[in-house]
């Protein structure tokens, strides 16, 4: 199946003693994109993420990578595959390199291929200096890195990470976050998180997990008919923001104007048109999607989870 | 791939203190009763010389030396293999190995082949002892040979036991408690029946010591090297069908 997604989950289901986890979750991936898996606490993420790995089978559906059902393709899978999970696994009475030679090996590399192979994610993910310290001795930072290093040295085409910025400081999270937008370059990479920040800064797509359902699937990024953000020195009023021509309407929010520009209009036009009026114009930026709204209303039927999958709530899509 | 495991096991057993610990506190153990047989043994020389058939060195020291080895194989094997997969399961390690393709099956074998490497290795060292006379006095090689390969069954077949119990549970000191049990139960199961006197029968079978004790004295049987064989041909098939079924049960 040369045109299939990389990834494609039909109908996946799980329970877990008893109780309904992930319920009928439907998307695909592809090659060079990065989706975010984001969702509350216990919405399911991590069991959607083991599913995919191969660690739990389905209750009911199935998972496709490059087209095979994962279950009968176990050890395919494993070539194909490059999984961490949230508890990173590794071997703390190994230096990284041992840990990344084993893994190396354990895929299947031999001979020249394994140290090639080792120390391109060693440099990758910036752990050269570190190569023959132990891993229990490092700083979480290091560990995690260790561990997408010890995820994607056979170099798979799908990337599985579980909360991989999770309890790391904002230096060594921003560190993490510019590693997996290059992973995500040209693999698919699914990552699963909490925070809206690391979908925003590294994902080109976001799935919304709430109480094991899927509930949202968008593209990320700024739409091309966003509004504009804008912050002026003058206090300006609506009626004058309509008297510019590449302004359809504008209204004030806190200290600065949502402004959306006329059917034809550039923000280059809007900027100039404020600074020709002597508005004295501070700030002028495209609103991002509003992730945190859509996040927020999904989520804050939080406490009444089961009410939520009765009713039966409808599957938010985007456009992408 | 096993091998690939193994030796990664064999190389995380080695940089612990447990296994040199283990190592030196059973040697140290068995040193001691060797020195202990050894001196029995001279003393009652003059008192022997004189018997028309007399127990040679190798019924006097490297016999009881033997057994003491085989009990305490039955303590060390559990405490050895108790971190087989409990521990990975533990330290999330096992997600690695289940994701890489190794396959339950070879993921079993390779744990099993380093503690069984291990188990080996005790046995040799153990019996380079009772080998170390040879120097002085005419021992009974063949029956080295023989308790030889009778204690490396018998040590193989816990090293089974204890990697199955190790799937079992996550808790590693949990792992070496239920091994530990079932390795008393084995040795112990026909206690009952050989103090009613009854012999021969299935649970005369199913004891360890029945199967051990004719190897310590020479007698290499096809009954006995196949008992030892299905002990550890179905506690690795526990073992690997146990791993699979993390996948449905979690």
């Amino acid at each position: 199946m040369p045109n299939s997604p990389l990834l494609q989950l039909q109908g996946v289901s799980r329970t877990l003693a008893g109780r309904l986890i992930v319920d009928n979750v439907n998307f695909e991936l592809d090659r060079g994109s990065v989706l975010g898996l984001l969702g509350v606490n216990g919405a399911g993420k991590s069991t959607t993420l083991r599913m995919i790995a191969g660690l739990l089978t389905p209750s009911r559906g199935r998972i496709l990578i490059d087209g095979h059902d994962n279950r009968e393709s176990a050890p395919a899978g494993g070539a194909m595959l490059g999984y961490l999970p949230e508890q990173t696994p590794l071997y703390a009475e190994l230096c990284v390199s041992e840990q990344l030679e084993f893994c190396a090996r354990v895929h299947g590399l031999r001979g020249n291929a394994v140290n090639v192979a080792v120390a391109r994610v060693l440099e990758q993910c910036g752990l050269g200096d570190v190569r023959r310290r132990l891993l229990g001795n490092l700083s979480k930072g290091f560990q995690q890195r260790a561990g997408i290093a010890a995820a994607i040295v056979h170099d798979p085409a799908l990337l599985v990470l579980d909360e991989p910025v999770s309890g790391l400081d904002p230096l060594q999270a921003a560190n993490i976050r510019t590693l997996l937008r290059e992973l995500g370059r040209d693999r698919a990479l699914i990552l699963s998180t909490h925070l809206l920040i690391d979908v925003e800064a590294c994902c080109d797509r976001v799935v919304i997990l709430h109480a094991g359902r899927l509930r949202h699937d968008g593209a990320l990024g700024v739409p091309a008919d966003a509004a504009l953000h804008v912050r002026l020195d003058a206090g300006v009023d609506a009626a004058k923001w309509t008297t510019l021509s590449c302004v359809q309407s504008a209204e004030l929010r806190d200290t600065a104007w949502r402004v959306r520009l006329a059917a034809g209009a550039t923000a280059a036009q809007l900027a100039e048109a404020v600074v020709r009026n002597g508005w004295g114009l501070r700030e002028l930026r495209a609103e991002a999607a509003d992730l945190e709204q859509v996040f927020l209303r999904i989520a804050s039927a939080e406490g009444a989870p089961a009410l939520h999958a009765a009713e039966g709530a409808p599957e938010e899509r985007s456009a992408a | 791939m096993s091998l690939l495991l193994a030796r990664l096991e064999w190389r995380r057993l080695f940089v612990r203190p447990l296994a040199w610990v283990m190592l030196a506190a059973v040697l140290g153990v068995l040193a001691y009763f060797f020195l202990l047989s050894l001196d029995a043994c001279l003393r009652l020389m003059p008192k022997l010389a004189g018997m028309a058939d007399a127990p040679g060195v190798t019924d006097l020291i490297a016999l009881p030396l033997t057994r003491a080895l085989a009990s305490l194989l039955l303590l060390v094997t559990p405490l050895l293999g108790m971190r087989a997969l409990a521990g990975d399961a533990q330290s999330g390690t096992l997600t690695q190995l289940l994701t890489s393709g190794l396959g339950e099956r070879r993921i079993v074998l390779g744990k099993y082949l380093a503690l069984l490497g291990f188990v080996a290795v005790l046995v040799a060292l153990a019996l380079s002892m009772p080998l170390s006379l040879s120097v002085g006095t005419a021992l009974d090689l063949g029956r080295l040979a023989a308790a030889a390969l009778g204690l490396l069954l018998f040590g193989a077949a816990l090293a089974a036991i204890a990697v199955a119990a190790s799937t079992y549970t996550e808790q590693p000191a949990v792992a070496a408690i239920v091994a530990l049990a079932l390795n008393l139960l084995l040795w112990m199961a026909d206690a009952g029946a050989r103090f009613e006197g009854v012999s021969s029968t299935f649970i005369n079978y199913l004891a360890l010591p029945s199967h051990l004790e004719p190897f310590l004295h020479g007698l290499v049987s096809s009954v006995d090297i196949v008992y030892f064989l299905l002990l550890i041909g179905v506690s690795l098939t526990l073992a690997t069908r146990r791993l699979a079924a993390r996948k449905v049960r979690a």
